[in-house]
């Protein structure tokens, strides 16, 4: 390719996050295009288990992701597929701190109109009665969440966004971000160079790297994840819509795949990766665990406790993949104040399936109008950007290590919000 | 009952693996390795069978450097009572790899040997039947299932043909194909235990077998890639090119 | 050079794979002029015998010991005769038959074998053989160190061998019944039971992959289409796993490896796993309703679109073809 292609934005990454920016952005009348380094979908968004729990400890979350349910709704009816299978959640239990959880969650949801009450240890049992609920202190079940599932949602950003222009270029990575003083200015990807006065970074666990080619620091990381898929099992039968299960105290979450059951673990030491070592190729869908992986022991240890007939020699698949950690598991989107145009949406920490449908709308409008009609205060990109301690990649790599493994580890302490509040 | 699983470091071809620009090596530094798959069945198998019947110890042996410790570790976590590591600086090819697991096999007097019907790897699929044939022990191929009848052992072979019965008087060699079972993940209570089993390191050179090459390698080249074809719009004439290339119809 | 091939076949007839191996033979012998010779085994196998004459001279061995096909008997069969005859080479199609005895054969004559030959060639006077290895990733040429050499050949590799003007001879041989001895006993093999051809030698592949929901509709849509077609059924590992397709359907890796002249994959995505079991294939056409499935980037012609739509109206309109060319 001799001459440089011209677009409104280029978007470096093809998974959630980049697709559902290019959809918005292209819905208001923008030239688009995403490079993606390998195939489209196939990076973290390809391994994940997409459970939507839309109340949060923070308010304005709770309302992106309760917003980004009726995004999806609508994508469903243009692409004509079911993205968003609503299962109703239940959190549970089975000691005092996490029983104080669940009630402050509770007063919480209850605070802001948030569909979600106290459920016994009976009521609990008679939906799962696959699961063993001898030990539950308490339970809350919110019957309005769900799961999304990653391969129709991308399939749904993809069908809208081919239909409003926007251009998909696979097995093109970028090799440099262009800039002319303190503007970005375009890539050079591998097939030639591409000219847009913006350019979203929307790399997930490359997210970090990308940052780097124009010299900036995004204090993210790549963090290994673990869940197990049981193969149908007649004796133990798990509806379509059983409820989603977390369990913050082994560390789990569950919710029904195919007649059997995904349970995933945040595991206390996570595994680290340099995303710098993998082939620029790589292809997170031919990652595989060992027979003997210590990750998979412990989740098999976990998933045990809570389900006693899950153990190693249960039929299953296991899925590991790599997600994007940032130091207080709140995503980053928009820009530094350095560089001009060049806008960061990563850092989902395990949640970018769920988030991505808001997530594309407020990175649309943050680049579009300047400012988004939702408080970006908490995922601003540049929350980090003064902040001592966060330039060196070990130390950064060492605080999103800490929070990733703390992550279902800590007690929440929710507040209740006084009504009105955003 | 004794039940012998050889078992080899491979590494794990679910990842792109390619030639060397020279075409001396393969690619596989930088991918992750793995228990070859066919013999975390057998160890499996072995496992299932010594959880299933009384006095039954499964040993596990691997042949090759240090790194070989690997797999008999998986296999040692997954329930293998012992392991052996046969130390051999130099990879080998089958021919060699069946003459000294004879010696092992000689040493160890196993009543079955279970292994894996070939190494992703290589794919031969002949270790397993050289070493049948060293020992003039029956062998059933292809295994997708067994069952202990008294003193015998009843297979089900996976054939082009349909499913084939043998049954085999003791001591047999049988190799496994991938329904014979699934292979369990360790639990970490199987990891624990794994670190203080006991694998015994023996050197080649201390088993008396004289290395006899048979394979020579002379080049690699990676395999052929296809180029993607044409994407059709119309049916109909997708449907003519299916018809043309079957051989059927104008 | 000597070579020997040694015939598969179902108790009457020869198994068209062994054509294509006596194919590779007569390629191998023609630099040194060497000769090709059949061994047929077996119990009662006068007719496979002569049928087999029909291309290249032949050794029978019709024995009550080689009733069933078990490596102990057949592997000390071979080797007496590879022994007796002075046989350079000896080669076989691959196959379960030939997986489970030649190397046992091979190992009472030194262990030199090459397996799943693609190609040959000859180089300072050594023949070398092109192996796949890493399941068809990377393909190894090799040289065998020992004599007699052994190698199980990739039927869709090779042309099947044309019959002689004239039928050659058949040369009955008798071993030693120690020979026979075995500590193995056959006790029986439940076959497929099904009218369309075997998916490992069928011309036409019609496969089937996770778009699939159930066995029904893998009948009625791969299984509908492949009788259109004349066409062997097979499956994505997916089904297989899923219960949905049989075991023996399986293409891939670890299932079977395949070569047709058309395959037809329906539903499937294209796992590394499973392209390596039928990239090989003279033409690859796709169904698949993700535009990005990687069965893209080795279909010859793709469409894409729903399988539960797009077959029926394949079945339609092949079957029109079809009735448009008998008509």
């Amino acid at each position: 390719m001799s001459k440089a292609i011209t677009a409104d934005a280029i978007i470096i990454g093809g998974g959630v996050a980049g697709l559902s920016t290019a959809m918005q952005l292209a819905g208001r009348g923008a030239k688009v295009i995403v490079l993606e380094r390998e195939r489209i979908g196939n990076g973290s968004t390809g391994r994940a288990a997409g459970l939507l729990g839309q109340l949060r400890g923070n308010a304005e979350h709770t309302r992106m992701l309760m917003d980004g349910v009726e995004i999806v709704r609508e994508l469903e009816k243009q692409a004509g597929v079911e993205i968003f299978v609503p299962t109703g959640s239940l959190r549970i239990a089975e000691t005092p701190e996490r029983a104080e959880e669940i009630a402050a969650l509770v007063a919480m949801g209850k605070s802001i109109g948030f569909e979600i009450d106290h459920a016994s240890a009976d009521e609990v049992s008679r939906m799962l009665p696959y699961m063993r609920t001898d030990d539950l202190l308490d339970a809350c079940y919110s019957p309005t969440d769900g799961h999304i599932q990653p391969a129709e949602l991308v399939s749904a950003y993809l069908k809208i966004g081919k239909a409003r222009g926007v251009e998909y270029r696979t097995h093109t990575p970028v090799v440099q971000i262009l800039l002319d003083g303190d503007r970005v200015r375009g890539v050079r990807a591998t097939d030639g160079e591409y000219h847009a006065d913006v350019v979203v970074n929307a790399g997930g666990p490359w997210s970090y790297l990308n940052a780097e080619l124009a010299d900036a620091v995004l204090p993210t990381a790549a963090i290994g994840h673990y869940y197990l898929t049981t193969r149908p099992d007649p004796a133990h039968p798990v509806d379509r819509l059983s409820p989603a299960i977390r369990d913050r105290h082994l560390r789990l979450y569950t919710r029904p795949e195919s007649g059997g059951l995904i349970v995933g673990i945040y595991d206390p030491e996570p595994e680290l990766h340099d995303m710098r070592r993998l082939p620029v190729d790589f292809d997170m869908s031919r990652m595989k665990a060992a027979r003997d992986s210590i990750q998979v022991a412990q989740l098999l240890d976990a998933a045990n406790r809570r389900f006693p007939w899950i153990d190693g020699r249960t039929p299953m698949s296991i899925t590991t993949g790599i997600m994007t950690f940032t130091p207080d598991a709140r995503p980053f989107c928009g820009k530094m104040p350095d560089i001009d145009g060049l806008y960061h949406c990563s850092g989902f920490s395990g949640h970018g399936i769920v988030q991505s449908p808001t997530i594309g709308l407020i990175m649309s409008q943050l680049i579009l109008d300047g400012e988004s009609t939702y408080d970006c205060e908490s995922i601003e990109a540049d929350r980090y950007f003064d902040v001592p301690g966060y330039v060196n990649r070990v130390e950064i790599e060492e605080k999103c290590v800490r929070m990733a493994g703390n992550y279902y580890g800590g007690v929440e302490r929710p507040r209740p919000v006084a009504s009105g509040s955003r | 009952m004794k039940i012998l699983v050889p078992t080899k470091r491979v590494p794990d071809t679910d990842q792109k693996i390619v030639a060397s620009a020279d075409g001396l090596r393969v690619e596989t530094d930088h991918i992750p390795h793995v228990i070859n798959p066919f013999d975390a069945i057998a160890v499996e198998e072995a496992v299932r069978i010594s959880e299933r019947l009384r006095d039954v110890e499964v040993v596990a042996v691997g042949i090759g450097g240090p790194e070989y410790e690997q797999p008999l570790r998986t296999a040692l976590a997954m329930g293998a009572a012992r392991g052996i590591i046969v130390q051999c600086a130099k990879p080998l090819d089958p021919w060699n790899v069946s003459r000294l697991l004879k010696a092992i096999v000689e040493r160890e007097t196993p009543d079955l040997v279970l292994m894996g019907k070939q190494a992703v790897d290589d794919d031969a699929n002949q270790t397993g039947q050289f070493l049948a044939a060293l020992l003039d022990w029956p062998q059933a191929t292809f295994a997708s299932r067994l069952e202990f009848i008294g003193n015998e052992l009843r297979v089900d072979r996976e054939t082009d043909h349909g499913i084939e019965t043998l049954t085999l008087t003791l001591p047999a060699l049988v190799t496994t194909d991938l329904r014979l079972n699934e292979p369990r993940y360790a639990s970490m209570a199987g990891i624990m235990k794994a670190r203080k089993k006991p694998l015994e390191t023996i050197a080649a050179g201390e088993l008396g077998v004289p290395l006899e090459p048979r394979v020579e390698v002379i080049r690699y080249r990676s395999g052929d890639t296809r180029r993607a074809g044409e994407r059709l719009a119309s049916l109909d004439e997708f449907a003519a090119l299916i018809a043309q290339a079957a051989g059927i119809g104008g | 050079m000597r070579i020997l091939v040694i015939t598969e076949h179902d108790g009457t007839t020869l198994r068209p794979a062994s054509l294509s191996c006596l194919g590779f033979a007569q390629q191998a012998a023609r630099p040194s002029s060497g000769e090709v010779a059949w061994l047929v085994l077996g119990q009662g196998i006068a007719d496979v015998a002569a049928a087999a004459a029909q291309y290249a001279p032949v050794i029978a061995i019709d024995a009550a010991g080689l009733e069933h096909e078990l490596a102990e008997s057949y592997a000390r069969a071979i080797a007496e005769v590879v022994k007796s005859g002075r046989f350079d080479l000896v080669a076989a199609a691959s196959s379960t038959f030939a997986k489970d005895i030649f190397p046992r054969a091979a190992a009472l004559h030194g262990g030199a074998m090459a397996s799943d030959v693609v190609r040959h060639e000859w180089a300072d006077g050594r023949l070398l053989f092109d192996c796949p290895r890493f399941a068809g990733a990377v393909t190894a040429t090799i040289a065998l160190h020992g004599s007699p050499q052994f190698v199980t050949v990739r039927a869709s590799a090779y042309p099947a061998a044309v019959p002689l003007s004239q039928a050659a001879t058949v040369e009955p041989m008798e071993l030693p019944p120690a020979t026979f001895a075995r500590r193995a006993r056959y006790e029986g093999l439940r076959s497929k039971q099904t009218a369309r051809p075997d998916v490992a030698e069928a011309r036409v592949v019609v496969s089937g992959g996770r778009a699939f929901k159930s066995a029904e509709d893998f009948e009625r849509y791969v299984g509908g289409l492949a009788d259109v077609l004349g066409a062997a059924t097979g499956s994505s590992r997916a089904l297989v796993d899923a219960g949905i397709a049989p075991n023996e359907l399986q293409v891939g890796q670890t299932g079977k490896i395949v070569a047709p002249d058309l395959y037809l994959a329906l539903g499937i995505s294209g796992a590394v796993q499973h392209l390596a079991g039928m990239k090989n294939s003279k033409k690859i056409a796709a169904v698949n309703s993700d535009p990005d499935a990687p069965i893209f980037e080795v279909a010859d012609f793709g469409f894409v679109g729903d399988v539960y739509a797009v077959t029926p109206e394949l079945i339609k309109r092949l079957e029109q073809n079809g009735a448009g060319a008998t008509g």
